[in-house]
């Protein structure tokens, strides 16, 4: 591992203030990728900038109903906190899905959101891809089993990793920046980057000495919400895919939904025609099913990967039947 | 001969006693190769191919020898060398901490020349133009040709013919201790502390490459964390260790990391068949007619036996070995075993739904007749009742809902023969015994059933045995291989002890007024035969001893080991038929090694080999890139293997045989269990997967051909 800098923030705009170097510095809070890339050599920083003191790790209640989530904050406090249970079940069932107990005490929502892709290209130093600065992606002629089906116009064919980024996008989140020109908001739906080859060393809309420092999610209303997971193995494990619905009733009758999946695009993808297909319907089985379909309608696999069309149609109606609380299997 | 048996009422033997070094292990106390650390000792670290073919232009080692903290570098390959895989060690560098020693390792300047290289078996079978593994060999060789009985006769007298290709996939080792040495030098006699399955072997291995006599090498290994067949040679690592040390003037330590453990430590090699075969519409077997292949490695052959287990009484085999660049296979668990048995058990399934029959009467009415070593006949109908095989459906769960479960038989064999090996013992007059022997306990209890057999020998408790094992300074004994140690390593040491108890007995006869062949040794005393009360305690008998103690040699004979194993395990799954996701409910696992010696080691091997072939059925899978042949997985985040959640309720039933003497469990548990998880597959949905791993992506492909109008 390259000798490296080490600054420790105690607060945010300290924090920021480290992030501004001549080379390259990277924030550090749980650890949990960071010191993985640093230890495979997929990234060599001169500072590391331990912004875990620095940053909010508390859910506040909000003047609408909401909430404001510090992106300090452990999973498993995530997990553990009721009033997140209570009004956004989504998330308290993607956040007990993440990775083993051990790192869900270590890792933190702000990483989990902001965490480097997964790809097995990626994360072995071997290969150059567009992400480390490489012209090509080795997926397309490669071993794609476990990328994208959606948004496969490339360059890269990565799905994006953060299990809380698609409960979040579902549930209409914002997310609060700080940076060396202060602070912002960002709906959850435009924080995350389709890639092209101006921004395909990054998969958000973050700038380098900025830090996202908190997760705000409106107040839900009257909604209800189903997530499913989808896994090879039963422990530890990354999702094939998976998914959550919010949707709104009038009655029996969906008002209007929103359906995002994870696991199968370069960002938590969030499905038009799967919403469309819910909405003036009512929340049943079939619905699922048609929803379902819808879905995955759009879906253009790689040479290696069709199979997780099915794995995420699945996934979207187990979503729709626990939303109205049907039995999945 | 006859002195040598084991006892008729043994007292210790076929219990269940604990593991002796169990708190050690729990605690930390036990220290493996990867916690010893010597006085002034530096790392090692290996610079390896990223290519998986290349020649090497030139290596500088200036750089690396000019960073901070190095205090050796050596080159291991020399330029013009061709590199064969990724992982192919080239060059060395020792520092004084770990990470300057990773950090120099990088500063190494190799240039490549790559050349042409062969990532899986269908390039290196394409076509005659297809690009070598090697600059000098083909990529094939033509291996193994068998043929008994009258093959078109055989065809003639079936009433169905099944014919499909079956493959599996290469897997590794991984043990969770890596391979890895600490190299000490002491003038010209080398100290090794090796995670390694043979100690002497170890040892035989670093004379030859070293130059050094044999008896100048001292190998050490008090615990292992996992061999499985990689670990009988010092290796590359090993050898490149000893170098590092020399040169530095310091002990090294020199581990791998989980990456070069995937890449450069052996593997299971794939395998695969075209199959022809026939039977009868009463479902005998007659013919087998298969077309194998398989690959292990750069340069290694991928053997295994097909058919396996059952009677075709016409059949020819041909196998051709493919060579790709990738790291060398090296045995794995029961070597060729799981690969035929699966490539076999899952035609047998066919076969029996061609003729409606039930697949464990089918495989009764085809399984070789009963013998000691050949339980499969009752193994087939016991577990049968045991595991509720007649709450099975027909092929295909016909229930609704998208869970469909099912269940699944498979058959095994496996030898397990005990050898050469040898023992000391002393007997000291305050009463304590130690034992010695030069092998080594690669996390098998090996250590426990020593204590066992000569504590049950003095008639003492387990605990008044020292059981002194894994150190070149200990008699002789072999490799961890073959499920042969239990076999070769309890024979020499019940001769031992019974040897020495002898001697002991001649010391004390005349104070007890008896014999001494009328004595016995039990409970902690020794006492005329029938007599209890004349008799004395075992320390006080041990005071006749006098200063110079009881020292005995000793050897394995023949007549406390027997060979041959059968088996038989029962799967039953559940399969998500709109996920393609299988969950393993319950493995059932019928199991003979002959005179159990501790039952609570044995049947922790047999979990131990359930558990790493489910590893083989669902999970594992050693990926290489298509294009570029570096592997995409060499990590325990995208290899797979199962978690606590993944483990099924696993029954173990051992069937005691304390006739056939001793004989080794290490291997044979481990070779039925993935056929019969697939097997169950099949029977809950249906759909014939006619390769391993299970991946979701095969299930769903199955269930869609299947409902297409499917293979049957």
């Amino acid at each position: 591992m390259k000798a490296f800098a080490y600054v420790n923030a105690t607060n945010e705009k300290d924090a920021v203030a480290a992030l501004n170097t001549d080379g390259m510095a990277l924030p550090l809070a749980g650890g949990q990728d960071l010191l993985a890339r640093m230890k495979d050599y997929i990234d060599s920083p001169d500072r590391v900038v331990n912004v875990k003191n620095a940053l909010d790790a508390t859910v506040t209640a909000m003047p609408d109903g909401g909430v404001k989530i510090g992106a300090a904050m452990r999973i498993v406090d995530l997990y553990e906190h009721r009033q997140i249970a209570a009004l956004y079940p989504a998330v308290n069932a993607a956040a007990i899905e993440i990775g083993t107990p051990q790192i869900r005490h270590q890792g933190t929502v702000g990483g989990n959101v902001n965490q480097r892709p997964r790809c097995w290209y990626f994360r072995n130093e071997e290969f150059v891809c567009y992400k480390k600065g490489g012209s090509r992606c080795f997926a397309v002629n490669g071993e794609n089993q476990y990328h994208a089906i959606f948004g496969n116009d490339g360059p890269s064919h990565i799905v994006h990793p953060s299990s809380l980024a698609v409960p979040f996008v579902a549930y209409g989140a914002r997310f609060r920046v700080i940076g060396p020109k202060g602070e912002r908001e960002i709906p959850a739906s435009e924080y995350f980057t389709m890639p092209t080859l101006a921004n395909v060393l990054k998969e958000n809309v973050l700038g380098d000495e900025e830090l996202l420092t908190h997760v705000i999610l409106p107040a839900p209303g009257r909604v209800r919400s189903g997530h499913y997971e989808v896994r090879y193995k039963a422990s530890h494990d990354w999702p094939l895919a998976f998914a959550t619905v919010v949707v709104a009733l009038d009655g029996t009758t969906v008002s209007s939904a929103r359906v995002v999946l994870g696991a199968v695009a370069p960002v938590p993808w969030r499905s038009k025609p799967a919403e469309a297909a819910l909405t003036g319907k009512p929340l049943d089985e079939d619905t699922a099913a048609l929803a379902a379909d819808a879905a995955v309608g759009e879906a253009r696999p790689m040479s290696g990967n069709a199979y997780k069309i099915q794995i995420a149609r699945t996934a979207v109606k187990r979503a729709v039947m626990r939303a109205a609380g049907l039995r999945t299997v | 001969m006859a002195r040598y048996s084991w006892p008729d009422k043994p007292t210790l033997l076929s219990t269940a006693v604990k593991r002796i070094d169990g708190p050690d292990k729990v605690t930390g106390r036990a220290r493996y190769t990867y916690d010893i650390n010597r006085p002034g000792m530096i790392y090692g670290k290996i610079v390896r191919s990223p290519y998986p073919h290349a020649r090497i232009a030139s290596i500088d080692l200036s750089r690396a020898q000019n960073a901070p903290g190095v205090r050796a570098v050596l080159a291991y390959r020399t330029p013009g060398d061709e590199l064969l895989y990724q992982g192919d060690p080239i060059a060395a560098v020792a520092a004084d901490t770990e990470e300057r020693a990773r950090d120099a390792a990088r500063l190494v300047r190799v240039r490549y020349e790559p050349l042409p290289h062969v990532s899986n078996e269908t390039q290196a079978l394409q076509d005659a133009n297809a690009p070598t593994w090697s600059t000098t060999q083909a990529n094939t060789r033509p291996g193994t040709r068998q043929e008994t009985g009258d093959l078109d006769a055989g065809f003639k007298q079936a009433a169905h013919v099944v014919e499909q290709t079956y493959s599996t996939h290469v897997i590794t080792h991984v043990c969770l201790e890596t391979h890895g040495t600490v190299c000490e030098w002491d003038g010209d006699k080398l100290t090794a502390w090796v995670s390694t399955q043979g100690v002497h072997q170890c040892a035989d291995g670093f004379a030859q490459a070293l130059g050094i006599p044999r008896a100048n090498v001292r190998v050490i290994t008090q615990y292992m964390g996992g061999g499985f067949g990689s670990k009988f040679a010092p290796d590359a690592q090993g050898i490149i260790c000893a170098r590092l040390a020399k040169t530095a003037g310091a002990p090294v330590k020199l581990m791998l990391d989980r990456k070069e453990e995937h890449l450069d430590t052996g593997n299971r090699p794939s395998a695969f068949a075209h199959i022809r075969a026939g039977i009868t519409s009463d479902g005998v077997l007659t013919a087998f007619d298969g077309r194998s292949w398989g690959t292990g490695g750069a340069g290694a052959g991928s053997g295994f036996p097909l058919p396996y287990l059952y009677r075709f009484p016409n059949r020819r085999r041909t196998h051709t070995d493919v060579y790709i660049n990738a790291g060398q296979q090296r045995a794995m668990r029961a070597p060729g075993h799981p690969q035929g048995c699966y490539l076999t058990e899952i035609l047998m399934d066919e076969l029996a739904d061609r003729v409606r029959m039930d697949p464990v009467e089918f495989r009764i009415r085809n399984a070789p007749p009963l013998a000691p070593n050949a339980q499969w006949v009752n193994y087939f109908r016991e577990g049968a009742q045991r595991f509720g095989w007649n709450r099975r459906h027909a092929t295909g769960d016909p229930s609704p809902g998208p869970i469909k479960t099912g269940m699944g038989v498979s058959a095994h064999l496996w030898g397990g023969a005990g050898r050469g090996s040898q023992a000391h013992v002393d007997i000291h007059n305050d009463g304590s015994v130690v034992v010695a022997c030069g092998t080594q306990d690669l996390g098998t209890g090996t250590r426990t059933i020593v204590a066992v057999v000569a504590a049950e020998t003095f008639g003492l408790p387990v605990s008044a045995v020292k059981a002194e094992i894994g150190d070149t300074n200990y008699p002789f004994s072999g490799g961890s291989g073959g499920s042969t140690t239990a076999a070769s390593v309890t024979p020499a040491i019940r001769v031992t002890c019974v040897d020495a108890l002898a001697a002991l007995f001649a010391r004390v006869a005349a104070a007890l007024g008896a014999p001494a062949d009328t004595l016995v040794a039990e409970g902690g005393r020794i006492h005329v035969s029938g007599n209890p009360s004349k008799g004395m305690s075992w320390k006080d008998a041990c005071k006749a001893i006098g200063t110079e103690p009881i020292s005995v040699d000793g050897k394995w004979q023949d007549g406390l080991s027997g060979a041959g194993t059968s088996g038989v395990q029962f799967a039953e799954v559940a399969v998500d038929v709109e996920t393609g996701i299988v969950r393993v409910k319950r493995i059932l696992a019928m199991q003979d090694c002959g005179l159990i010696v501790d039952t609570l080691t044995a049947e922790s091997q047999a979990y131990g080999g359930v558990i790493a072939a489910i590893n083989f059925a669902l999970f594992e899978d050693r990926i290489l890139d298509r294009e570029t042949g570096q592997m995409v997985n060499p990590n325990m985040e995208w290899y797979l293997l199962a978690g606590m959640s993944d483990v099924p309720q696993i029954d173990i039933v051992l069937h005691n045989m304390p006739e056939r003497g001793v004989i080794g469990i290490g291997e044979p548990p481990t070779v039925s269990t993935a056929s019969a998880i697939a097997n169950a597959v099949r029977n809950a949905t249906g759909a014939t997967i006619r390769s391993l791993p299970l991946h979701p992506h095969k299930v769903l492909a199955a269930i869609e051909q299947e409902r297409a109008g499917g293979t049957l």
